[in-house]
């Protein structure tokens, strides 16, 4: 087994080489698979928002939601009006999406304040049952087009400054650059690289409160919210700002939803209580209170659904012998079982088994607070009195 | 969280997939036909018509059992007078389009037709399944008899699931795959969803299940067309019916799914109400996925006390919105409304299971197609018994009901495919669009008299003709009041 030191070279060479697999991957993907492909891992981004808004509540916080599809919603539904009746640019919805669900998510987290575990679950619940009614509310229609929804709220053409400026990007060489953007082409690259943009955004704004003063008063509360209210954190404001950035911030996962959808209706899978369980299970899925879980958790669950459906399609191969008694698609029932037997055989999700896997090879040696790092001898061999620690 | 947590939630969250996925459709042998992209089945027209294939000199049959295919000098199965052709009269531009070369080079080979249906995911899933396993069995028949000359023809259906936010990516895979034109794709929203990309694309969107009259914008979305009876024709057929049966006036409540199927079909029927002196005196919805009984909706209407309810609901909700309107009868004594409902409700099987309550209700028999499942119609139609015959060599027997609607649109999506290979084009995207719009054809399985039509921007739908029929709860069968209305018909 390799024992490095946090912040050694070895660690480092770690580190160089985990991004730069990424980054390879990131690159590949536009560049070597076709389109729809390309759209799926777009959806994967957008899905990683929403889990990744509800990893920072549920995960961290301690607070159950069950109702951020409704902020997903508030966002696709932003964008929409925005568009549709305002003739918008899609990308400055964004902003507006998330500053409106922001407050929402804040008024929202008052009960919070005062409930705890199942009834504040319920509280949620009513908001994600509410949101389709309301949106198809007919004295709400002249806003959200009732029942019928708002269609046609894609991009009809790329941006011109991201086509001079980025899509003729090369990597290496003529073989690994970006194609022209052209038609559903070019629109799924786009929002592809919008999505992996704002997918970095949102990891750096969880990884910054998670690491910070406000991320361990969540932790804290979390675990123990007396001692924390003792220790003088306001639970209030703490709960509030997480709770208005969490929702703000799974209203940007449902613009560009909506973006690459083309249309926001109160139908939409994601929009109902269907979405929040869904944005739950990616959660627990990829690894709950870690920053990587819902990023690995969406791009699992998107595979994982693609693939059963396209099996379920053609009825062959092990599903079809399994479940060829079913008079139709055995996808969801396959989808399902696959995602239980995950998360039995991983009950950290994907990303503790990852960690776990990889502490047998490899063991990063964390650096105490406030101190320089360790050498690793000073933890092989025991302290001596008077020895440096 | 602690891993038992976890465990719990992962567990909460996938038996909630699963109950999505098993939640209660119809009953074993139980067809349901439902929402925009059902087709009815009725029956009582036991005049059928004659086995015909258009064009087509000799009599085939598959080793089996085939659909008759011979030469009679009737319309059945057969391209009209004036129709076909490959575009004569209206001719597609290709200069807009993504690449135009594409769109206009023949399609040598294999013809790919791709579609997007809910294959998966819960009641749309168990109502449309048939549907897509009708398309799939006229596909094997067309191959097997050789119906499109020169060519092989391959069927790839994508599951959206019924969300129309999946659909982009389902018809994004299809394409990438190569596909040639995309036929039945059911649901207005799904189709709505893909309607821009593929018409920039230039690939042909025919038949499109859903009744919409959004399939209608030739001029901005030359590529797309309808395959159902438009709703607002359907409304307006109904109110006029209302209209001859209360001369003095009546008052109607209206039941509608809360999704946009429900929405469209409240919106023209106001309007026709309207035309018609019909006074609307309630309105209540019912969410789409709700299978609870509708009680305090009936009970609302019952307390209004309308002369008719327009019934709009959707699937699984078309019984229990029979059974409940009878306990809401038998509260308000005298109260004998007459009920209407949508034909995507029109399942002999599924107003089977409201039993008596579903006695005497009228609607009408979408496409024009007849109800394979009465045995007269089959005794009186050669072509009904072989498409019987055919899917239960297949292993269908259990769909049959539903299963005509994806056999229609097979039917039809070959013909056009046929008359476009015929074309001086030859077989390409265009000669497609441009045959589908210069159409004119009987299908087999619709009742006499029922022609498909479309001439370019003068006549924007298939589907228009309508014949109103009325439920017998006795026989299980429908019986036909009036003629069949050609009234609609815009060309």
């Amino acid at each position: 087994m390799l024992k490095l030191n946090e912040g050694s070279p070895g660690h480092w060479v770690i580190r160089i080489i985990w991004v730069a697999a990424v980054v390879a991957a990131l690159v590949y993907i536009p560049t070597k698979t076709n389109t729809s492909t390309i759209g799926d891992i777009a959806t994967a981004t957008q899905l990683a928002i929403a889990a990744m808004s509800l990893n920072l509540l549920l995960g961290y916080s301690g607070v159950i939601s069950i109702g951020h599809s409704a902020f997903f919603g508030i966002g696709g539904y932003t964008t929409a009006i925005l568009v549709s009746e305002y003739g918008w640019t899609q990308g400055w919805t964004i902003y507006v999406a998330a500053a409106l669900a922001f407050v929402v998510g804040c008024i929202v987290s008052l009960p919070a304040l005062r409930l705890k575990g199942v009834y504040l679950a319920l509280v949620t619940l009513a908001l994600a049952v509410l949101f389709p009614t309301l949106v198809r509310w007919g004295k709400l229609a002249w806003l959200t087009n009732g029942a019928q929804g708002i269609s046609g709220i894609g991009y009809e053409q790329t941006p011109t400054w991201y086509n001079d400026h980025f899509a003729r990007w090369q990597f290496i060489n003529e073989s690994i650059s970006l194609p022209e953007l052209r038609g559903r082409e070019g629109r799924a690259i786009f929002l592809y690289w919008v999505g992996i943009l704002i997918l970095a955004v949102c990891y750096l704004v969880c990884r910054g409160i998670v690491k910070s003063r406000v991320g361990r008063s969540l932790i804290a509360i979390r675990d123990n919210e007396t001692a924390a209210a003792v220790m003088g954190i306001s639970r209030a404001k703490t709960k509030a700002l997480v709770f208005g950035t969490s929702a703000a911030m799974c209203a940007v996962g449902g613009c560009l939803y909506a973006i690459q959808s083309t249309l926001a209706e109160p139908n939409l899978r994601f929009f109902t209580l269907l979405g929040s369980i869904t944005f739950l299970l990616i959660m627990v899925l990829g690894g709950a209170a870690t920053l990587w879980g819902p990023i690995v958790g969406a791009f699992a669950y998107v595979i994982l659904d693609t693939r059963t459906r396209q099996a379920g399609e053609s009825g062959e191969g092990v599903i079809g012998w399994l479940f060829g008694w079913m008079t139709g698609s055995p996808a969801t029932l396959v989808l399902a079982i696959v995602l239980l037997i995950i998360v039995f055989v991983a009950p950290f999700g994907i990303v503790g088994l990852l960690k776990r896997i990889a502490a047998k090879f490899i063991v990063i040696i964390p650096r105490p607070a406030g101190t320089a790092p360790l050498p690793v001898s000073a933890l092989e061999e025991p302290a001596v009195a008077g020895s440096p620690i | 969280m602690t891993p038992r947590q976890s465990r719990l939630l992962a567990a909460l969250a996938a038996t909630s997939l699963l109950l999505a996925a098993c939640s209660r459709g119809p009953e074993e042998g139980e067809e349901v036909d439902t929402t925009d992209g059902g087709t009815a089945t009725t029956s009582a027209d036991a005049g059928a018509a004659p086995t015909t294939t258009a064009e087509t000199e000799t009599t085939e049959a598959s080793e089996d059992t085939a659909v008759e295919t011979t030469t009679a000098d009737t319309e059945g199965g057969e391209t009209t007078e004036g129709g076909g052709g490959g575009g004569a009269e209206w001719t597609v531009s290709t200069d807009d389009c993504i690449d135009p070369d594409l769109a206009n080079s023949p399609i040598e080979g294999t013809v790919s037709i791709g579609s997007s249906m809910p294959l998966s995911g819960g009641v749309a899933a168990t109502a449309f399944g048939p549907v897509a396993e009708g398309f799939r069995a006229y596909i094997e028949y067309a191959n097997e008899q050789g119906l499109l000359p020169e060519h092989e023809v391959s069927l790839n259906i994508g599951d959206d699931q019924y969300d129309a936010a999946q659909t982009p990516n389902v018809v994004n895979g299809l394409l990438d795959s190569g596909v040639n034109l995309f036929s039945g794709i059911i649901g207005t929203p799904n189709n709505d969803a893909v309607r821009a990309v593929l018409n920039e694309e230039c690939v042909p969107q025919i038949l499109a299940l859903t009744g919409s009259p959004a399939w209608g914008e030739v001029a901005d979305y030359p590529w797309t067309t309808g395959g159902l009876i438009p709703y607002n024709i359907e409304a307006e057929a109904y109110a006029q019916h209302i209209a001859e049966q209360f001369p003095d006036g009546a008052t109607a409540a209206l039941f509608t799914v809360a999704n946009e199927f429900g929405e469209v079909y409240r919106t023209a029927f106001e309007a026709a109400a309207e035309e018609a002196g019909i006074e609307i005196v309630d309105a209540q919805t019912i969410e789409a996925a709700d299978s609870a009984p509708p009680s305090a909706q009936l009970n609302s209407i019952a307390g209004n006390q309308p002369d008719v309810i327009m019934a709009v609901p959707l699937g699984a909700q078309c019984p229990t919105f029979m059974s409940e309107l009878a306990n809401a009868k038998a509260v308000q004594s005298g109260w004998d409304p007459q009920v209407y409902i949508t034909n995507t409700c029109a399942s002999p099987l599924i107003l089977a299971v409201a039993g008596e309550a579903a006695n005497g209700l009228i609607t009408s028999a979408s496409a024009g197609l007849q109800d394979v499942t009465n045995p007269e119609v089959a005794a009186a139609d050669p072509d009904v018994q072989a498409y019987i015959d055919y899917m239960t060599n297949r292993g269908n027997a259990d769909i049959l009901s539903t299963a005509t609607a994806g056999w229609n649109i097979g039917e039809v999506t070959v013909e056009i495919l046929r008359q476009a290979a015929e074309s001086p084009d030859g077989l390409t995207q265009a000669s497609i669009i441009n045959a589908s719009r210069n159409f004119d054809y009987h299908p087999l399985l619709t009742r006499e008299g029922v022609d498909y039509k479309m001439a370019g921007e003068e006549d924007a739908f298939y589907a228009e003709d309508i014949q109103i029929v009325q439920y017998d709860a006795a026989t299980g069968f429908f019986t036909d009041i009036g003629d069949l209305i050609t009234s609609f018909r815009s060309s």
